[in-house]
C-alpha cells in the first residue's frame, strides 16, 4: 500500500477553496455589478454604510482562503521538476512568484475591511480606501502573468518522449497571460473597458483567473494521477 | 544557412544553458525597463522632497499625471520578470558548497520585497495621481506612503544581501569572487543608513538626502552591475556540454551523484 504523503490533500483542497472563493465573490455587493471608478465620494460612502455587513463577510472569507492559491502554485512548481531541463530556475521562478497574487490580494482586502470597518467616517476617507482596494485588486497581475508565461515556457522547453504537460497547456497559458495584461492598465481611465469596472479589467482578467484555475486543477489532478500511477511515492 | 534569427530560435530551444540565459535576460531587461519607467516614464525619480508643502507636491503629481498612470500600468505589466531574476541568483547560491537553505531564504526574501519595496510604491503614486480633484492632505500622504515605502522597505534587501553575502564568503566552489561578498555588505549598509528617512524631512538622511539617496544609489547601481556581469561569467563557466540531461527519465525516485546534486 501507498504511503500517504499529503500531495492529493493539497490537491483537493483546491476545489473546496475555488468554491469558497466563488461564492464570496458573489457575496461581496461590489462585484456583480463591479463598483464604478466615477461614482462620488458621497456614493462610495453610502455603499460602505447600506452593505456593511456584507463587505465584511465576503471579505473576511477572501482573507481566510485567499492564500490557498499557493498549494497549487507550488504543486505546478514540483511537476516542472520533473521535466526536461537542465536546472531548477523555472522552478524556482514559479516558487518566487507563488506567494506574490495572494499577498497583493491581501492588501486590497484590507483596505476594503477597513472601508468596512468605520463607514460613518468622512466620504472622502472611504472613497481613498476604496480607490486603494480596487486598484490594488484590479492591478494585482504581474506575478499572475509571469506564472503563466514561466509555465508555458517550462512546457516548450520539457523536450522529452512524454512531456509532463501537453503542448496546449503551454499555449492555454500563454492566451491566459495575455487576457490578464490590460487590467495592469487601469488606471488610465474611469470609463471603458480599461477601467476597473470594465470589459477587460474586470471581466476577461477575473473570468480568465476562474478559467486557469478550473483548466489547470483538472491538467494537475490528471498528471498527478498519472504520476502516482508511474512511480512509488517519494518517502 | 542561419540568419541571426534562426541562431537565436535554435538557441532558444536547444541551447544546453538556455534556462540560465533566459533568466539572465530577463534580469538585465527588467533593469533596464526599470530605469527607463522609473527616471523618464513616471519621473517619480529621483525623488521629490519630503518638506515640501502640499500645494507643492499637487504640483508634481499636476506634472506627471499620465507618466505615473501609464509608466506604472508598465510596471504592473512586467514586474513578474523579478521572478526568474530572484531564480537566477538563488541558483548561483545552489553552485555554492552551502547548504540549500541559503537559496531557498534568498529566494523568498527576494520575491517578498517586490511587493513592499516596488509595487506597494506603484499603487500608492497611482492613487495619488488618479483624482487631481481629491482632498489635497490625502494626496500629500498617499505621498509619503508611496516614498517611505520605497525608501523604507529595508530588512528584506538588507537581510536578502547578507545571506547571498554569506554564502559566497564561505563557498568552496568559487561561484563569486570574494570582493563581491564584501560589496553585498557595502549594499546591506545602504539600508542601514536609510532608517533615518523615517524620521527626518530634509537633510542628508532624508528620503532624498545626499546619503539616503545619492550615496545608496551609487553602491546600489555598482552591486547590481557587478552581479549582472558575474552572474553571466558564471553562466559562461556552466560546462552542461550537449549530452543527455543530468537526470531524465525521473521514473524512480533516483539518487543523484553529488555533481549532479549541485545542478539539480
Amino acid at each position: 500500500m501507498k504511503r500517504t504523503d499529503g500531495e492529493l490533500i493539497l490537491f483537493w483542497c483546491l476545489p473546496a477553496i475555488a468554491i469558497i472563493w466563488v461564492s464570496a465573490f458573489f457575496l461581496f455587493p461590489g462585484f456583480l455589478h463591479p463598483m464604478s471608478p466615477t461614482m462620488s465620494a458621497d456614493a462610495v460612502a453610502a455603499f460602505y454604510r447600506d452593505e456593511t455587513a456584507r463587505i465584511r463577510y465576503s471579505m473576511i472569507l477572501f482573507n481566510w482562503f485567499g492564500v490557498g492559491l499557493i498549494p497549487t502554485v507550488i504543486l505546478l512548481a514540483m511537476q516542472v521538476r520533473r521535466m526536461a531541463h537542465r536546472t531548477p530556475i523555472l522552478s524556482y521562478s514559479l516558487i518566487s512568484c507563488a506567494g506574490g497574487p495572494p499577498c497583493l490580494f491581501l492588501i486590497a482586502n484590507l483596505f476594503w475591511l477597513l472601508g468596512s470597518f468605520r463607514p460613518e467616517r468622512a466620504p472622502e476617507l472611504t472613497q481613498l480606501l476604496n480607490d486603494l482596494a480596487w486598484v490594488t485588486f484590479t492591478v494585482l497581475v504581474p506575478f499572475l502573468i509571469a506564472q503563466c508565461v514561466l509555465l508555458a515556457l517550462a512546457i516548450y522547453w520539457d523536450h522529452q518522449e512524454q512531456p509532463v504537460f501537453k503542448m496546449w497547456v503551454a499555449h492555454f497559458n500563454i492566451l491566459v497571460a495575455v487576457a490578464l495584461a490590460p487590467a495592469a492598465f487601469t488606471a488610465l481611465t474611469f470609463t471603458g473597458p480599461l477601467a476597473w469596472d470594465g470589459l477587460l479589467s474586470f471581466w476577461v482578467k477575473n473570468i480568465a483567473i476562474f478559467v486557469w484555475i478550473v483548466v489547470m486543477g483538472i491538467v494537475l489532478g490528471q498528471t498527478i494521477r498519472q504520476q502516482r500511477a508511474e512511480e512509488p511515492v517519494a518517502a | 544557412m542561419s540568419s541571426p534569427l534562426s541562431r537565436l530560435a535554435w538557441n532558444f530551444r536547444h541551447n544546453p544553458k538556455r534556462e540560465l540565459w533566459f533568466a539572465w535576460w530577463m534580469m538585465d531587461i527588467f533593469y533596464q525597463l526599470y530605469d527607463v519607467l522609473f527616471f523618464f516614464v513616471t519621473r517619480v525619480q529621483p525623488p521629490a522632497s519630503p518638506a515640501w508643502s502640499t500645494p507643492m507636491v499637487l504640483q508634481w503629481f499636476d506634472t506627471r499625471h499620465y507618466g505615473i498612470l501609464a509608466g506604472f500600468g508598465v510596471v504592473f505589466l512586467i514586474s513578474g520578470l523579478c521572478a526568474p531574476m530572484n531564480a537566477l541568483l538563488a541558483y548561483s547560491m545552489r553552485r555554492m558548497s552551502v547548504s540549500r537553505v541559503f537559496g531557498y531564504s534568498y529566494l523568498i526574501m527576494y520575491s517578498l520585497s517586490a511587493i513592499p519595496g516596488m509595487l506597494v510604491m506603484a499603487i500608492a503614486m497611482t492613487v495619488g495621481a488618479l483624482r487631481p480633484d481629491r482632498n489635497p492632505e490625502m494626496i500629500h500622504w498617499l505621498f509619503d506612503f508611496a516614498f517611505l515605502s520605497f525608501s523604507g522597505t529595508m530588512g528584506v534587501f538588507m537581510i536578502g544581501s547578507l545571506v547571498w553575502l554569506v554564502a559566497i564568503l564561505i563557498d568552496k566552489n568559487g561561484v563569486f569572487p570574494k570582493w563581491f561578498g564584501y560589496l553585498g555588505l557595502c549594499n546591506a549598509l545602504t539600508e542601514v543608513v536609510v532608517a533615518p528617512a523615517w524620521i527626518f524631512q530634509r537633510g542628508v538622511f532624508a528620503w532624498n538626502g545626499a546619503i539616503a539617496w545619492w550615496i545608496n544609489m551609487v553602491v546600489f547601481v555598482t552591486y547590481t552591475v557587478c552581479f549582472i556581469v558575474l552572474l553571466r561569467k558564471m553562466i559562461e563557466r556552466e560546462d552542461f556540454g550537449d549530452g543527455v540531461l543530468p537526470d531524465l527519465p525521473p521514473k524512480v525516485e533516483r539518487s543523484q551523484p553529488d555533481s549532479v546534486g549541485a545542478m539539480r
